[in-house]
């Protein structure tokens, strides 16, 4: 991901005749990251693709009130964050996507995009339990191995939390793969 | 977390196992800016400048409009005035004093005789 400097694109955006281009580069810069923080909630290309444009159509409907008060990528995420959420609602692949005691779980074995084996595939299912947040929080420290504080700027939530939260969906994860076992 | 507790976790090492083709996000970009309206991208200067050309071709518009309706009153005036005085004079030339006696008397009810004592002193 290329970095962008983030004063530089705020001027542009200010200026019509360099604002779409910004807006571009915000694109071309974040759209990746965002795709797989998507993909974390929804586990399936298709919609995370469909919920990746809506976030940037939101944000570009946004981006006049976009001041700088919080990094550009920690505005993004919490749209792509809300969009998700909103889909998933839609959808009603959820019951209830925050409620601790949701044990609904997804099967990736038709899924064109998922490549992994069977270990994989249980744990996977093991995540797709978690509730969305906790289910985020896991995601960004396993697989991209982010830093707690850079997961605080994103998502808004104090280190502490974010570690408590983490060894939780750890804890479920571990539960989970016990009880399938058995 | 303890390593019993991960071993899952472990044998993993962190892969999303998940992927996505690289022509996927090559076009991305493009396909997202597609969908963003370009109307969207005049600041707010050039509708400023919009309004302004707007307002003032409505202007001209009311400008053009009084002047057309002035234009039309005088050429109205100028070409139907003089006939009305033209019809007036010729009205004038037609009405006689016998024509003036004859609507004086109808006016004033009066006949003949009454006429006849007015003129030879005796009326009242």
């Amino acid at each position: 991901m290329a970095k962008l400097n983030e004063q530089d694109i705020l001027e542009r955006l200010k200026d019509a005749r360099t604002k779409r281009r910004a807006f571009e580069d915000i694109v071309n810069c974040f759209s990746r990251q965002l795709y797989w923080q998507i993909h974390y909630l929804l586990q399936n290309h298709e919609d995370t693709d469909d919920v990746l444009q809506n976030t940037f159509i939101k944000a570009w409907k946004g981006i006049d009130g976009f001041k700088g008060d919080s990094a550009l990528g920690t505005w993004l995420y919490r749209i792509a964050y809300n969009e998700s959420l909103t889909f998933l609602k839609q959808r009603r692949q959820m019951v209830s996507i925050d409620d601790e005691d949701f044990t609904g779980q997804a099967t990736f074995v038709a899924d064109e995009d998922f490549d992994g084996d069977e270990t994989e595939q249980v744990l996977m299912q093991a995540v797709s339990t978690l509730p969305a947040k906790q289910r985020q929080v896991f995601c960004m420290k396993y697989f991209e191995e982010k830093k707690y504080e850079e997961i605080s700027e994103l998502v808004g939530t104090s280190v502490g939390a974010l570690k408590a939260s983490y060894h939780i969906a750890v804890e479920k994860i571990t539960n989970f793969v016990k009880a399938k076992e058995s | 977390m303890s390593t019993k507790d991960s071993r899952i976790l472990s044998q993993n090492g962190g892969r999303y196992p998940f992927k996505v083709s690289d022509e996927y996000f090559d076009n991305l970009t493009a396909r997202i800016m597609e969908q963003i309206p370009e109307e969207d991208v005049s600041d707010k200067n050039t509708k400023v400048l919009d309004i302004n050309k707007n307002r003032r071709r409505n202007l001209w518009i009311s400008v053009v409009s009084i002047a057309a309706s002035l234009a039309l009153i005088v050429t109205v005036a100028l070409n139907v005035l003089p006939t009305t005085t033209q019809n007036v004079e010729e009205m004038r030339a037609e009405y006689t004093d016998d024509d003036y006696n004859e609507d004086l008397m109808t006016y004033t009810m009066a006949d003949n005789m009454a006429v006849y004592d007015y003129l030879s002193g005796y009326a009242e």
